[in-house]
């Protein structure tokens, strides 16, 4: 039977999450998932490098009378959204302020679950995009399963505080493209650290990258290793599988049977961890044949694909993405800068969409992450254009739950629902206007940015004294 | 020819393919919001008249005033066609694929003497999509991987035609800042001195062209090809186009504009706010990233999504061109970057203004506004033209609509219901 994510390890880890807790708790500390799998090794070592992120005691907040966009198909006009101990508490009409905390008048104002961008590199590729600072592919090898995004992740990059202006408040920061297995990503909160565990979404599954495509056939042809061609690029998927499976049965096999403890390796950890449901996948490909094919893989050595990324021709094979249960993460429009790219049509979100699969928009970039919401509009638009009938309400979920449900996090956030995180932005308008922007985000139910009040507008250390030794970057009022 | 059509709002990207649409030879949008940016200003409810290719007459009504084609502007933006100010359309068909791109040489003798204007395809996919985002005219320039100065630029229209080159030898375009510095050889300094002694040299070029020629001079440092290129730029008949991104590098080129008499247009200017009022003191207008707020290089720390605005309120002229990550393939994009700039501050005139009429006025080039008298490029759009949930119902290039139809609706229209089977193949 074909896994899904539904009946993953990922999914009963997560409503161990959702146990949970309080914000001022850690998540992870509520069950833990040594427990909960006793019956099986460990390959996701999600407690090696735990999340330290710990929410502040955040006051209840009401954000009264506004458009709400729920991230589940519906549009609420004059609702109010009641957050309270970090979580949403209550979406209705006339709910009563609290006592202690904050009002938010929402006349005018429109409520959306917090952005999620399946696709990042901030912190890997920071800014400034100086060599020193290249950290996101580790160009040494085709298979570099071993390697982990987060171990390069610089929190200090004044990027993260950016795309949080822009309503982004969980991001997955994936190695590059240029590896088949390019390693580990990881999934964050947009939140200020002075480590990459602090900015740790307690208990997110981990991804694993993958690459079809020009990209390895082009690093490493040009090395004269293999991959140079497409078909290399699927026998080295194949092989490395076989290895895996291999190193699973017998880690499998101590574990029910005990005797002398298999040697661990890492680049085979995170394989085994993707076979056994705790790591998502997250393949970069661009083609429908190749989308085809790698469904076929997954089908051949029993594991699921997440979420196709940067899929410009998606659209062409919707009916297989829809049938397989796999997720494609799109632009809205880029196009033409290699010839995997050559195929677009503005409409691929919303066909993807139409066809009942999980589509929704990515931005593999330091300005697109600012500006989803603008992506969002343009995909909308699009699909409205082919003559399909799509609503903001709707077209709310390739930024929200959907994207949530790539990172197997759509038990806990990417809506408005009772008992969710407080993952909220309150836009100054229809999110779906270029002329609108995020005027207030909150993070498990903490106000993390406030375009009303540079208080409550992170900037990283590198902000400091720069360009004024005595100032920050940019002056007082300055709009990022 | 006498067809008189009422298109609606559905119709009408499919009327654009008509013949007789295209054939017409006046052309009425009725009852539009039309954005002249000329002393007419904006029209809450106008009509503009199109005849011959050039535009006739704006007006609040035209009355009785028929056309061979009348279009219901009602509830619609009419505007100037974009014109994309820094691109490579027609130079470029896949950005990773060697082979399809001529913007730029890996031949060490040509500098500012490159002119790729005979490699421009106006049969290039490029043109279509952006023609159909509303992009009219467009500035082609060079890049270079290894000198400072990329070369010559020109100007096309888009109409995808063979004659679509509408000014040859436009502009030069010259690296400032990191990039010049490191194609120089590793500092500013370097870079600045090649770009001095270049447009000295030119001059001494200019002042004794014979003894030169005759091989009765000192050995120069540019080939004579890169030195006659240059001589437009002195005379200040064409502009030049220097990328800079850093406050205390515009200043320096500003400081060489004026040492040479230059045109100077400042491409990048990510930090342009910072040195505002020289900029405007010096006419010397950018051409800007609206969108590019990251501080992504040393040389843009203080990059800004108010840079427009900052710039514009102290008088310089903004040109904003399509959105970097994005490149010549989405260069219709810049209007994505007018409406951010607009978000944060610019008036929304000109917003509109720096993607049409300041193009068009910084490089020289024909349309950027709805004059009468003035070439007919012009988009009707669905609603205000910086939104990014409005599109182009109809474009209009010399008088004549143009089809809306490229790869990317071809595409969409095949694969709108995928299916298994071999159906596809045999969709139009």
């Amino acid at each position: 039977m074909r896994p899904t994510l539904d009946n993953t390890n990922v999914a009963r880890r997560l409503l161990a999450v959702a146990c949970g807790a309080i914000a001022a708790v850690a998540l992870t500390a509520c069950g833990g998932d040594k427990g909960e799998k006793a019956d099986e090794p460990d390959f996701a070592r999600l407690d090696a490098f735990p999340s330290t992120y710990i929410a502040d005691e955040a006051a209840p907040v009401l954000i009264r009378g506004a458009t709400v966009l729920t991230g589940t198909g519906e549009q609420l006009n004059n609702t109010d959204v009641l957050l309270k101990d970090g979580k949403i508490s209550a979406i209705g009409e006339g709910l009563k302020a609290p006592k202690k905390g904050m009002v938010v008048e929402g006349a005018g104002k429109w409520v959306t679950p917090g952005i999620i961008d399946v696709h990042s590199h901030l912190g890997d590729y920071p800014a400034p995009s100086i060599e020193s600072s290249q950290d996101g592919n580790e160009m040494t090898a085709p298979n570099t399963a071993q390697v982990w995004a987060e171990h390069s992740v610089w929190t200090q990059d004044p990027q993260f505080a950016l795309a949080l202006a822009g309503g982004v408040t969980t991001l997955q920061i994936l190695p590059g493209s240029a590896n088949l297995f390019g390693g580990r990503g990881v999934t964050l909160k947009n939140v200020p650290g002075r480590s990459v565990q602090d900015m740790k979404f307690p208990g997110a599954p981990y991804g694993l990258k993958m690459a079809c495509g020009e990209n390895p056939k082009r690093v490493y042809g040009g090395k004269g290793t293999l991959p140079s061609t497409r078909m290399g690029n699927v026998a080295g998927y194949r092989q490395a599988w076989i290895d895996a499976t291999a190193y699973k049965e017998k880690w499998d096999r101590y574990h029910l049977n005990g005797g002398e403890e298999p040697d661990r390796d890492l680049q085979m950890e995170t394989l085994a961890g993707v076979l056994n449901g705790d790591i998502l996948v997250h393949n970069h490909c661009y083609r429908g044949e190749e989308m085809a094919i790698m469904m076929d893989i997954a089908e051949e050595f029993g594991f699921q694909i997440s979420t196709f990324h940067h899929a410009v021709e998606a659209y062409k094979v919707a009916d297989l993405l829809a049938e397989h249960n796999v997720c494609a993460a799109m632009w809205a429009d880029w196009w033409g800068f290699k010839h995997e790219a050559f195929d677009m049509t503005e409409a691929n979100i919303a066909i993807v969409d139409q066809a009942k699969a999980c589509a929704m928009i990515h931005s593999d970039s330091a300005i697109g992450i600012q500006h989803l919401n603008e992506e969002t509009a343009k995909a909308m638009v699009a699909g409205q254009r082919a003559g399909f009938h799509i609503e903001p309400r709707h077209a709310v979920t390739w930024m929200t739950l959907n994207p949530a449900k790539a990172l197997g996090v759509d038990e806990v956030t990417g809506s408005l629902e009772k008992g969710k995180m407080a993952d909220v932005v309150v836009w100054s308008g229809n999110p779906f206007s270029v002329y609108t922007k995020a005027e207030k985000v909150f993070i498990d139910g903490n106000l993390m940015y406030d375009r009303d009040n540079p208080e409550r507008q992170p900037h990283s250390d590198f902000e400091l004294g720069i360009l004024d030794a005595e100032g920050e970057r940019l002056p007082e009022g300055g709009e990022r | 020819m006498n067809i008189k059509q009422l298109a609606t709002i559905g119709a009408l990207a499919s009327l654009a393919m008509a013949a007789p649409l295209a054939l017409a030879q006046s052309l009425l949008i009725k009852d539009a919001r039309v954005v002249t940016l000329t002393d007419q200003g904006t029209l809450t409810m106008g009509d503009v008249l199109v005849k011959d290719g050039r535009i006739e007459q704006v007006a609040e009504d035209l009355g009785g005033i028929t056309a061979d084609l009348v279009i219901d502007g009602r509830g619609k933006v009419v505007t100037p066609g974009i014109i994309a100010p820094h691109s490579e359309l027609g130079l470029t068909e896949i950005g990773a694929a060697a082979s399809t791109n001529d913007s730029a040489v890996q031949d060490v003798s040509i500098g500012a003497g490159f002119n790729p204007v005979v490699a421009f395809n106006p049969r290039s996919t490029l043109i279509p999509f952006n023609r159909a985002g509303g992009v009219t005219r467009a500035v082609v320039v060079p890049s270079s991987e290894e000198k400072i100065f990329a070369g010559q630029g020109f100007a096309i229209k888009l109409t995808g035609d063979f004659d679509s080159v509408t000014d040859d030898g436009l502009l030069q375009k010259i690296y400032f800042g990191e990039y010049g510095a490191e194609l120089a050889g590793g500092s500013r300094a370097r870079a600045y001195e090649q770009i001095a002694s270049a447009l000295a040299q030119a001059k001494e070029y200019a002042d004794n062209r014979d003894a030169i020629r005759r091989g009765e001079w000192r050995e120069l440092d540019f080939s004579v090809d890169d030195l006659e290129a240059l001589q437009p730029l002195l005379s200040g008949e064409q502009p030049v186009l220097i990328r800079a991104n850093r406050a205390s590098d515009i200043l320096q080129l500003l400081a060489l504009a004026k040492e040479f008499n230059l045109k100077l247009i400042v491409e990048g200017a990510a930090e342009g706010w910072m040195v505002a009022a020289q900029l405007a003191a010096a006419r010397v207008p950018v051409v800007i990233d609206a969108m590019g707020n990251t501080p992504d290089a040393f040389e843009s720390l203080g990059a800004r999504l108010d840079n427009a605005a900052l710039l514009h309120k102290a008088g310089v002229t903004v040109v904003i061109g399509g959105p970097g990550y994005a490149g010549s393939h989405n260069s219709y994009l810049s209007r994505q970057g007018a409406g951010n700039a607009v978000a944060y501050g610019l008036p929304f005139e000109e917003g509109v203004r720096a993607i049409t009429a300041n193009p068009a006025s910084v490089f020289g080039l024909e349309g950027g506004v709805l004059a009468p008298g003035g070439v007919a490029d012009l988009v009707l759009w669905s609603s205000d033209p910086l939104e990014v949930t409005s599109f182009a119902e109809l474009v209009v290039i010399d008088g004549k609509p143009q089809s809306l139809e490229n790869r990317s609706t071809r595409l969409r229209d095949r694969y709108l219901h995928p299916k298994a089977g071999t159906g596809h193949g045999y969709e139009k």
